[in-house]
């Protein structure tokens, strides 16, 4: 491909850096499959804005479907990296050195895939512009008081954070792999790594930034998925008007980001062949926390149900019925077996706790997740306060393709990735001994 | 003194006919809503009659119960757009803008009357339905939200109208269409600021009462009913 | 003139850094330079960041200038919506929170692009190759005091000191 990166140094370079070079096979169909798909949910979206929104399955009551799920679950999702990353990193656990990249490229992806949906689901995207504050002839101003005028301001806030926090760590190894590269590599990793020399003045300076990155990242992170919850709980609807709202989606969207990162970490391990860096270790720590996460969750929903239940109001009720015992109940127990009971076995026997099992109960937590997702959301809009309007909801083909592709764009950008700049963070990985 | 448009519905003796939502559908340029639609929850009816039964048989009691836009004091459709597609207007109206509107769908999500209305594709009648459009009244595009007006059209002509011949506006000379074609005189609808109107004494009666009145949402429609 | 120096472990770079301290260079003199973060002794190479007062008064700022904004905007177009009022605190708060916190992660950025002299163009004086392993020293002097320079180096364990 007229460009290489040349093999110098110790194991934990050439390991980290012998991706980079060439494409294999496997790499290049994982690539065109993922492109593939990606590219068909493209097309369905070209689709639904020539046709209209009408051609996914929403209708009244149910005026937020698959989209808004999405939009939730990936912006769950991208809490991967800046939980896993800030906070190990103000905790200063070591175990996460090579596991942070990993994490933070998890984040920014996953943040701009979450992104587009805001605009998919809208019934005249083009005009998604509207939400930006601009002097305009409409002689208009965005409503700020509107949640998701809240979302636009934080999920703008946290993936230019995230980009950034994605940035800095990586600039000393770009340096180093200019001097190592050739072709077009040598001018990309030239240009990003902005003339770094590796003098002291500039390690002490990124290595401030980022630990003021790393407080502030975290900030961020708890406020967005707060915000997106807040699209929810702002609303009187039933089942959705509720204070744990807010909590609730942070913790499960530590929990999805946690899973989704096992899963990543387990399939890069074995892709790129870096069992020795990716440690068995690793997966034991993250699996912890992992089943912390899922009895976090447990409790949360427990909270969220015991007290609608209790409370016995009508309007509620109607939505628990439909949730725990009616339409949706087989989604509901099929949730509550994948994101704890699975878990908690895999998880909390010893015996049990391996790679492949923890990645297993991560695969299982991002399914009932996403479950989660759609949980929330399409029960309460089902049944309405006013029982003449119930109504159910069903998914149409544009509407699954989209979502395919979306786990499909995400392989994508993360293969892109691997290929082009080393997914464990080199200087990191040596500037601590194990542990 | 600025008009507040209210509107009371008396319950005891609607019909049910659903001559109220046939005046609505020619009065406002509504999309075709055919049995096909209706089953994909895609049918539109700004006014709908919902029906109640209480009891067994043989003592079934119906209820009635028209439903349309409440034009909520404290809407909880409106501060929830992004683009100010839905505001409260000086004359306590719940105004629908449509060339705002970008389709965020957050308000019909949280009406809790569930009376907004989505234009998933761009409308369509077969012809001649086209012709009997209302010039009076926009045709939304897709991708819009409407809802029931209080047939704002028909506030501005009789406003504009009363203005030229300089002289107030009477009690009961707006009329909306579904107001105008109940033929049990079911409906009432004036400005709530004018005390001796006929709807400000309705909504002051003892048999007044609001649709889902604990959610503190202000609707100004009053239905009537007598309390058991 | 410039004398860089190759040390291959951090406390070596520690006592060459004592040592060309105690000959009376300045802390402002020297570079080290190497492929990952070195550990020095507490306060022995003392490079002082505005980074902090930096970024909070990036946040401020703009905070600041979101509550302006977000209030002008409100009462520009005042359009009354949900009986809430035209500005709020609680209903737009988030709004301000995010923009004081874009404000940290702007200007912690770009004081890093600053303070760590990534954006100037010219690089004077070329920086020695980054080898894996191996820790460079650089020291500014002029020709008077090279010699000096040289043998702190050299006690301290230095291999290949390069003049340029």
């Amino acid at each position: 491909m007229g460009t290489t990166v040349e093999m110098r140094g110790d194991g934990l370079r050439s390991a980290l850096w012998r991706p980079l070079n060439g494409f294999s096979r496997a790499y290049l169909l994982a690539l065109a499959v993922a492109f593939l798909v990606g590219a068909w949910g493209l097309s369905c979206w070209g689709y639904q804005i020539v046709r209209g929104i009408g051609v996914a399955g929403i209708r009244r009551p149910t005026m937020w479907g698959f989209y808004l799920v999405n939009f939730v679950f990936w912006i769950g999702i991208s809490h991967a990296g800046t939980l896993i990353s800030a906070i190990l990193r103000l905790t200063d656990a070591g175990w996460r050195k090579p596991v942070t990249r990993a994490a933070e490229a998890i984040t920014v992806f996953a943040l701009i895939i979450g992104a587009a949906f805001p605009i998919i689901h809208l019934g005249r995207p083009l005009l998604f512009f509207w939400l930006l504050p601009y002097p305009n002839s409409r002689l208009l101003w965005p409503n700020f008081r509107s949640p998701l005028m809240w979302d636009v301001t934080a999920i703008s806030t946290y993936l230019t954070g995230s980009v950034i926090y994605l940035y800095l760590p990586m600039i000393p190894d770009l340096a180093e792999l200019a001097q190592h590269a050739t072709g077009w590599r040598l001018r990309l990793y030239r240009l990003l790594s902005l003339g770094w020399t590796g003098s002291d003045r500039q390690w002490h300076s990124l290595e401030r930034a980022m630990k003021m990155m790393a407080g502030t990242i975290l900030a961020v992170a708890v406020s967005v998925h707060t915000v997106v919850a807040w699209d929810f709980a702002m609303a009187v609807a039933p089942m959705w008007h509720s204070t744990i709202y807010g909590p609730y989606f942070v913790a499960g969207a530590i929990f999805s980001g946690i899973a989704a990162l096992v899963v990543a970490m387990s399939v890069i391990r074995k892709v790129l062949h870096l069992e020795n860096y990716l440690q068995p270790v690793h997966f034991e720590n993250l699996g912890k926390l992992l089943l912390l996460m899922s009895l976090l969750w447990v409790y949360f929903t427990v909270n969220e149900h015991l007290t609608a239940w209790y409370g016995n109001s009508p309007a509620e009720m109607g939505v628990f019925g439909e949730r725990v015992r009616g339409r949706f109940a087989p989604y509901f127990w099929f949730m509550v077996f994948c994101n704890f009971v699975l878990p908690f076995v895999l998880l909390s026997i010893r015996r049990l706790r391996s790679v492949a099992t923890i990645t297993i109960a991560g695969f299982a937590v991002l399914i009932g997740m996403w479950i989660e997702r759609f949980l929330i959301i399409l029960p309460t809009l089902s049944r309405p306060h006013l029982p003449a309007a119930a109504g159910f909801y069903t998914p149409t083909w544009v509407e699954i393709s989209i979502t395919a592709s979306t786990f499909a764009a995400m392989v994508m950008f993360y293969l892109i990735f691997c290929k082009l700049f080393p997914i464990i963070a080199v200087w990191e990985y040596k500037h601590v001994s194990h542990g | 003194m600025e008009h507040r448009w209210g509107m009371a519905i008396d319950l005891d003796r609607c019909t049910g006919c659903e001559a109220c939502v046939a005046a609505c559908h020619a009065e406002n340029n509504l999309p075709l809503s055919d049995p096909d639609q209706a089953e994909k929850g895609r049918a539109f009816h700004w006014i709908r009659v919902d029906r109640y039964y209480e009891g067994e048989f043989p003592d079934v009691r119906v209820k009635y119960m028209p439903v349309l836009c409440q034009h909520c004091e404290e809407a909880p459709c409106e501060p929830v757009c992004p683009v100010y597609a839905t505001y409260h207007n000086p004359e306590g109206l719940n105004v629908q803008v449509y060339n705002r509107c970008v389709g965020t769908r957050y308000c019909g999500n949280n009406c809790p009357y569930s009376v907004r209305f989505f234009n998933w594709f761009e409308p369509e009648w077969p012809a001649p339905l086209e012709l009997q459009h209302n010039p009076d009244v926009a045709v939304r595009p897709g991708g819009v939200m409407e809802k029931c007006t209080f047939c704002i059209q028909r506030i501005q002509r009789v406003k504009r109208d009363a203005k030229a011949e300089s002289r107030p506006v009477a009690d009961g000379e707006v009329q909306p269409a579904c107001v105008q074609s109940c033929p049990a005189e079911a409906m009432t609808f004036g400005d709530l600021n004018d005390p001796e109107s006929k709807v400000s004494r309705l909504a002051a009666s003892g048999r007044a009462t609001r649709l889902l009145e604990d959610l503190g949402a202000k609707p100004k429609v009053f239905y009537l009913q007598r309390a058991k | 003139m410039f004398l860089t120096a190759e040390f291959s472990d951090a406390p070596s770079v520690g006592a060459a850094i004592g040592a060309l301290k105690a000959c009376g260079f300045d802390a402002a003199q020297m570079d080290v330079f190497s492929t990952e973060p070195v550990e020095l002794p507490e306060g022995l190479l003392e490079r002082p960041s505005h980074m902090s007062l930096a970024a909070v008064v990036g946040a401020a700022s703009l905070g600041v200038l979101a509550i302006l904004f977000v209030r002008y905007t409100q009462y520009d177009y005042p359009l009354i919506t949900g009986g809430m009022p035209l500005f709020s605190w609680w209903a737009t708060g988030v709004i301000f929170y995010e923009f004081t916190m874009f404000g940290a992660i702007f200007t912690t950025f770009a004081t890093f692009l600053v303070e760590s002299g990534l954006l100037e163009r010219h690089h004077a004086i070329p920086a020695p190759v980054l080898l894996a392993g191996r820790i460079h020293v650089r020291v500014c002097c002029d020709a008077g005091r090279a010699v000096t320079a040289m043998e702190c180096l050299q006690r301290t364990g230095a291999v290949n000191v390069v003049e340029s």
